[in-house]
């Protein structure tokens, strides 16, 4: 008997907690797949039947899916590129090159992780009018590529491990503190860019305030925030509604199936940032 | 970095410049495009479309462009809009913020429009209601191109079952409330004579005789016969309790779709709701038609006045157009409302999608016209409607710096008394006295 | 290190930050204190702001205390920050126990638990307004079945915990927006279980191994053992989850139709000074209350540092 294995009263909660955690899943794909009538009919009953795949096809017409989904494709690739090379190279500045106020500075950029966003939220508004990105994608994408702080911080802490050694030899090959950066450190860090990059790509395709904010032709929404659109304009075709809730969550389900190493290892680091 | 990943990497950034770029290339069309922002969803969607193709086939300088906006937020999307320096050049609206807009400097007054006469002629074609929603200190800021005015729609077939008369006066209504929904026995209730609503207080307390504001623009929502007007539907929630009628109301958003809570089960053998809810009457009795069996009939009556209140009163709003001051196409824009609301030009066509769409025009010369006195004729419901368009009682939000803030008040005052069981008196003079400090505040300046 | 580098190492590094110290400069040095000016001014975007002193604060504190908006936006914020972060706690500490135990299938309970935080936020909103719609939902039906009455959830303006329900409420409609919206949060719980999981990991076995000699039970291991070893962790997700949950914005605005629904249940802080600036237009209110909201986050997050000592437990100390 001991703290690694569980009674049968234990596997029993461990189960139904499981369980009430996936219900709500389950249902979402298993209603997307009904037909409305099923939905209203009484008794309830889980499994659809017929399965109406048309659902998905009518989702994906009832509002301009494709476009909104090109849309959220260029604000990931773009913020996910913006962000990499901004906070590597700042990270590189903070993690391996002394320079005088250096570490006043890394302690500034420690603190505005503590700055709620809506103190910031009217001033910034009005830099992006002024910079004439209102209404463009690159209202969203631009900020991306001078840097964030998290991030910055989370690469430092990565660009640390490398030893030192591999620098000054390459510094003896006369290269460059960017060749260095280039050919050195991203090639060993790999692991924490891929990490960095997937946050940047989900916060990305997850984002509504920014679009809600910054852009207001629908021709360059995004899904996160088109989607929201459908909410109010088909509330009482759910069905469909679902059918698009599923569609959007696939990708990002897909994504985690494939590099889970890689998401955990980053949830695991936010959780060591404090 | 390898070979690869360079060249993903440039991949990248040129689909992102692309995508960014693509906005800025606006095709360059041969007729000036106005952007026009609009709510119109469901099934007004189509004839705001047909509109939009009349006005841009029936002359060549202007394109119209219409963008169907979320409703809930469009006033947040669109004062965003204004102060990132790219709004659109015509709004469609239907909330009580012509006033704030306008003390804001937001809105275009139409007299920068058009030449005097023409706003003089303009002044004159309005009905007073639809006057009263676009002017700010008698100067037009907005321009409703429809009205929207709630009655009460009563089963009448339900009614009749308890030996009930349609109510005339506000006692009748009293009475249909008591028979059909006692006060003993509310668990799990699913049929209510008549509840009102808290945002209705607007309605309730212009019909109990009370005025929202006074000529000089003073807040008066603690005038006696409003809090009488609120002390009338807090009984409601003393009778039921407050929570179950707050529950019993909050049940009503969850209707799906089209229903209407009067068609639902008889929830309700009286409901206040607008002119358009007409459609969901009339396809309940299709349905009814289709499956054999006999619909409930239904009438409308305007709201029924308590002894020394007003009749053929209560609150109105109603959609409007604004242009923005920093719209980039006015006269576009201009001509284009003109052309929706059928002034100077194109009555009949305004008044085929006033009838198409079951919409109230903003003048009786719209009324007037052949395709919509056919609708009445066939509409007898919406011709309940129509009647207490021209009355002078039917009273919008006064149209002040706090406009928005003023009606959200008032509704929260009637909530906290509806649902949280709060005093009547003292949440009106709270609620007033706030708008005031408001006001003065906004005032100041 | 040798000294010749350090000038071109010194430009090189400024070099590097530079995208950086511009994006921090202009985005963030100058929104704050732009945001700090305007709380003393009225503002509306459109024209220049006008300096009035004091008076967004104090209207702040007459609406506090007339029970006014903003009260009922820091209640509502309140309640659901300590809601949220407690739930969160208790069932991200009980399910990460679970899901460290060896049994068969551990991964598919992992990965079952963690699947709901990715799902996102716009489609989570989506999932949970059908699935609670208070007339056709799923967990209405439910309820109905095991015999409690039918709840309002987001279309109530009621709230499980506070304040208590009304006497007069006999049909046992209690449960509200809040409490939705807080179990909508619970249900993503998963990133949190990933933390919780490594830090069992890293519990030393010894610990254990001496709780067992001393007779100590599974329970008393967990009370003695597990735990104590988790408040680290716990601290960590506290202070987080506090900050997260105060500024949280996007479930609400889509859930509260973008205005608080029903009847400011849902009005938060957040989408309080949000409707104040983008509503109202009227930024230097907002931006009081943003700055009001700053200063309770630093109280907050000084305050749980200072007492963090009483339960924290501290590897090296003891």
């Amino acid at each position: 008997m001991n703290n690694r294995t569980p009674g049968w009263l234990g596997f029993l909660s461990l189960v139904t907690f499981s369980a009430l955690m996936a219900a709500p899943l389950l249902w979402l794909v298993l209603t997307s797949l009904k037909t409305p009538e099923q939905m209203a009919s009484e008794p309830y009953s889980w499994w659809p039947s017929p399965i109406r795949w048309q659902n998905y096809s009518d989702a994906v017409t009832a509002i301009p899916f494709f476009r909104y989904l090109a849309n959220t494709l260029i604000l990931c690739v773009g913020n996910v590129v913006g962000t990499l090379i901004s906070c590597s190279l700042a990270a590189y500045a903070f993690a391996r090159l002394r320079w005088p106020g250096r570490d006043v500075l890394f302690a500034v950029l420690i603190a505005t992780m503590l700055l709620p966003w809506q103190v910031t939220m009217v001033p910034r508004f009005l830099v992006i009018r002024e910079l004439g990105l209102y209404d463009t994608l690159g209202a969203l994408i631009v900020p991306k590529f001078l840097g964030e702080a998290f991030y910055i911080f989370l690469l430092r802490q990565f660009f640390l491990t490398v030893p030192q050694s591999l620098i000054d030899a390459a510094r003896l090959d006369g290269c460059s503190e960017v060749g260095i950066l280039m050919r050195v450190m991203l090639p060993l860090c790999k692991p924490a860019l891929l990490t960095v990059g997937l946050l940047e790509f989900v916060a990305t395709w997850n984002d509504y305030g920014g679009p809600l904010l910054y852009l207001n032709d629908p021709e360059r929404f995004p899904l996160a925030y088109g989607l929201e659109q459908f909410i109010s304009s088909h509330s009482s075709e759910l069905n469909l509604l679902l059918a698009a809730a599923v569609l959007f969550t696939l990708p990002i389900a897909l994504l985690f199936a494939v590099l889970q190493r890689a998401f955990l290892s980053g949830i695991a680091t936010t959780g060591m940032k404090g | 970095m390898d070979q690869t990943m360079r060249r993903l990497f440039i991949a990248a950034i040129i689909v992102v410049t692309i995508g960014t770029l693509q906005g800025s290339l606006a095709i360059a069309a041969e007729r000036t495009e106005v952007v026009f922002w609009h709510f119109w969803g469901g099934r007004d969607r189509p004839i705001v479309e047909q509109i939009v193709k009349g006005f841009n086939e029936s002359q060549d300088h202007y394109e119209v462009r219409p963008i169907a906006m979320a409703g809930s937020n469009l006033d947040v999307k669109f004062l965003l809009s204004v102060a990132g320096g790219d709004p659109p050049d015509l709004l469609n609206h239907d909330d009580p913020v012509v006033g704030d807009w306008a003390h804001h400097g937001i809105l275009t007054p139409l007299d920068k429009l058009a030449p005097p006469d023409e706003i003089q002629r303009l002044n004159k074609w309005l009905f007073p209601a639809a006057r009263e929603l676009g002017a700010v200190n008698g100067r037009l800021f907005a321009l409703c191109n429809g009205l929207d005015i709630r009655a009460l729609y009563c089963n009448r077939t339900l009614l009749d079952e308890h030996g009930l008369q349609l109510p005339a006066t506000l006692e009748d209504l009293d009475d249909i409330a008591e028979t059909i929904s006692p006060a003993a026995d509310s668990l799990g209730r699913n049929q209510m004579g008549y509840l009102p609503d808290p945002r209705r207080l607007w309605a309730w307390g212009i019909v109990f005789g009370g005025q929202f504001s006074d000529p000089a623009g003073t807040i008066t929502a603690d005038d006696p016969k409003i809090i009488s007007a609120l002390s009338w539907m807090a009984d409601f929630s003393r009778r039921y309790g407050s929570s179950e009628v707050a529950a019993f109301r909050s049940g009503e958003q969850a209707l799906t779709g089209a229903a209407f809570p009067l068609l639902a089960n008889r929830r309700y053998a009286v409901v206040m709701d607008g002119q358009w809810r007409i459609r969901d009457v009339a396809e309940a009795a299709d349905a009814a038609e289709r499956n054999g069996t006999q619909a409930d009939e239904i009438a409308v009556v305007p709201l029924p006045p308590p002894p020394g209140g007003v009749a053929n009163a209560g609150w109105v709003n109603g959609n409007f157009f604004v242009v923005p001051q920093g719209a980039r196409q006015k006269p576009g824009a201009w001509e284009f409302m003109k052309y929706w609301m059928g002034f100077s030009g194109n009555e009949v066509g305004a008044a085929e999608a006033c009838a198409a769409g079951g919409w109230i025009p903003a003048s009786q010369e719209i009324v007037d016209q052949a395709p919509y006195q056919k609708e009445l004729q066939e509409q007898p419901l919406l011709r309940e409607f129509v009647s207490l368009a021209a009355s002078p009682y039917q009273r919008p939000v006064p149209n002040l710096p706090v406009s928005s803030f003023y009606y959200q008040e008032v509704v929260r005052a009637a909530q906290q008394v509806m649902y949280r069981g709060a005093d009547p008196q003292k949440e009106l003079q709270a609620a007033a006295e706030r708008v005031r400090q408001r006001l003065r505040e906004v005032v100041d300046e | 290190m040798n000294g010749n580098s350090s000038k071109s190492e010194m430009q090189a590094a400024y070099w590097m930050a530079t995208p950086w110290l511009i994006g921090f400069t202009v985005l963030t040095v100058y929104p704050f204190l732009a945001s700090l000016y305007w709380s003393f001014c009225r503002y509306d975007m459109l024209s220049a702001p006008k300096w009035v002193g004091l008076a967004n604060y104090r209207r702040i504190s007459t609406e506090l205390f007339s029970g006014g908006t903003l009260a009922q936006a820091i209640f509502n914020t309140t309640y659901f920050a300590i809601l949220s972060v407690s739930l969160s706690v208790v069932l991200g500490v009980l399910l990460a126990v679970m899901l460290s135990w060896e049994v068969r299938g551990r991964a598919v309970f992992r990965t079952i638990c963690y699947l709901p935080s990715v799902v996102p936020i716009v489609a989570a909103c989506v999932l949970w307004i059908v699935l609670l719609d208070p007339q056709q939902g799923m967990i209405n039906e439910i309820l109905l079945k095991l015999g409690i009455p039918a709840q309002g959830w987001f279309k109530s303006t009621s709230s499980a915990f506070w304040p208590p329900a009304w006497p007069e409420d006999h049909a046992g409609r209690i449960v509200g927006s809040k409490d939705g919206l807080v179990l909508m949060g619970v249900w993503g719980v998963g990133n949190l279980l990933v933390i919780y999981l490594a830090a069992i990991a890293d519990i030393p076995p010894q610990l254990y191994e001496a709780a067992e000699l001393d007779g100590a039970g599974r329970w008393r291991q967990f009370w003695h053992v597990t735990l104590p070893m988790l408040t680290p962790v716990i601290f960590f997700n506290v202070v987080v989850g506090l900050i997260h949950s105060v500024q949280a914005f996007t479930q609400i605005y889509i859930v509260s139709d973008g205005q608080g629904d029903p009847a400011g249940a849902t009005l938060t802080l957040s989408l309080h000074l949000f409707l104040a600036a983008f509503k109202e237009l009227d930024l230097g209110y907002a931006s009081a209350v943003a700055w009001m909201l700053f200063v309770i986050i630093l109280l907050i997050t000084i305050w749980l540092f200072r007492t963090s000592h009483r339960w924290v437990h501290h590897q090296g100390g003891a």
